[in-house]
């Protein structure tokens, strides 16, 4: 999120990625594991920077030839000298034999499946955004504005069964489940920590006349970090299909992970929103966090 | 065995208080958040054109001899990250 309000919140470089570049975002835990030819050439890019150790994070911003040749790496957080090193690199690939070189398209070969998932058949996407709605200090600097106000995103997917049983009127309760465990989660500030199946401490909810209400409680066994909260949403359908799902949840929230600290102290209230991808966002084809390697497990 | 009875006086304060502070939301606070939390659409870094498949996109700049950005985060940059 730090990137996305600073480094290409920016026209000038906006402008300079879009008319002269290709660019891409990945999420690099997937492709550093992949045993396939895409796995290879992010190894054969990642391989020529700081970050060589796939066991670890390659994440950063890469500049590459179309054959690969790297010619920038930079994990840098200031906009202006990201943008003075992407120019630089341009000017570097201008000057190089590599902007008229033909190079032939790589064939994407067998896929390793453990890292290509897809939604279920017949199932269903649905966006969900959270915000931590209330609790920081005030913020020290620019940095911490920025996550104190961010707006979480990530993929809920059902699968064919459990969207029928939604078109039947009812709430299956692996969905529910699902939505609770990897779902209810603080993502604002990097990513969450998710619940084990135990930590769901209460799970009631109902659907009624296409209404949904109840109420959630999830909890850590120590209670250092803990979601106490409140779900209302509709639901509608054609009889075939559904054509809304809109949920939100809202309550207590309290603690923080790994890759999450800073959250605002005790307990402070977060806000989750849920509502179907149509397909208009870039990122509604991104899977699941709480799917990475294991979509059988974020599943069942 | 103590009859339970005898304490239902201490359990119901409990159950009373435990309803109280569960957060309210009906369907006015509902249409609040829902607003509140939708993603903006208008945002910059939308007005550059992701791809999300590093093979297509090296295939694509192959095609257009221009250079990859990459953009490589744990989580997804345009998600969860």
């Amino acid at each position: 999120m730090l990137d996305r309000a600073s480094t290409f919140d920016n026209d000038e470089m906006i402008a300079l990625l879009n008319a002269h570049f290709v660019p891409v975002a990945i999420d690099q835990a997937y492709e550093r594991r992949q045993q396939d030819n895409e796995g290879e050439l992010w190894r054969a890019i990642a391989g020529q920077g700081p970050r060589h150790d796939f066991r670890r994070t390659t994440q950063g911003f890469y500049v590459v030839t179309p054959g690969g040749e790297l010619l920038l790496y930079n994990n840098n957080r200031d906009p202006q000298k990201v943008r003075r090193l992407v120019r630089k690199a341009l000017a570097k690939f201008r000057a190089s034999a590599a902007a008229g070189e033909t190079v032939e398209a790589m064939d994407r070969g067998k896929i390793d499946a453990r890292y290509a998932p897809e939604p279920p058949t017949g199932g269903l996407v649905v966006r969900a955004h959270g915000r931590v709605l209330a609790g920081y200090p005030e913020p020290k600097d620019e940095w911490e504005r920025i996550k104190q106000s961010a707006l979480s995103r990530d993929n809920l997917w059902l699968t064919g069964e459990e969207h029928a049983a939604l078109v039947r009127g009812e709430l299956a309760d692996s969905f529910m489940r699902r939505l609770a465990r990897f779902h209810l989660v603080d993502g604002t500030r990097g990513e969450p920590p998710m619940w084990r199946d135990e930590e769901i401490r209460a799970l009631d909810v109902k659907l009624r006349d296409g209404r949904i209400t109840g109420r959630v409680e999830l909890a850590t066994k120590t209670g250092d970090r803990r979601y106490d909260a409140a779900l209302f949403g509709f639901v509608e359908t054609d009889g075939k299909r559904v054509t809304r799902f809109d949920l939100i949840s809202h309550g207590a929230f309290r603690g923080e992970g790994r890759y999450t600290r800073g959250a605002p102290p005790g307990d402070f209230p977060l806000a989750v929103r849920f509502t179907l991808a149509d397909g208009s966002d870039t990122a509604d084809t991104i899977p699941p966090q709480g799917s990475r390697g294991w979509l059988p497990g974020y599943l069942r | 065995m103590p009859d339970v009875r005898a304490f239902a006086p201490f359990f119901f304060p409990l159950a009373l208080a435990s309803a109280q502070t569960e957060p309210a939301l009906d369907e006015a606070r509902f249409n609040e958040l829902f607003e509140r939390l939708a993603p903006d659409t208008d945002a910059p870094w939308r007005r550059i054109t992701w791809r999300i498949d590093l093979l297509d996109a090296r295939n694509e700049a192959a095609d257009l001899k221009k250079p990859l950005f990459v953009w490589a985060m744990d989580g997804h940059p345009l998600g969860c990250t």
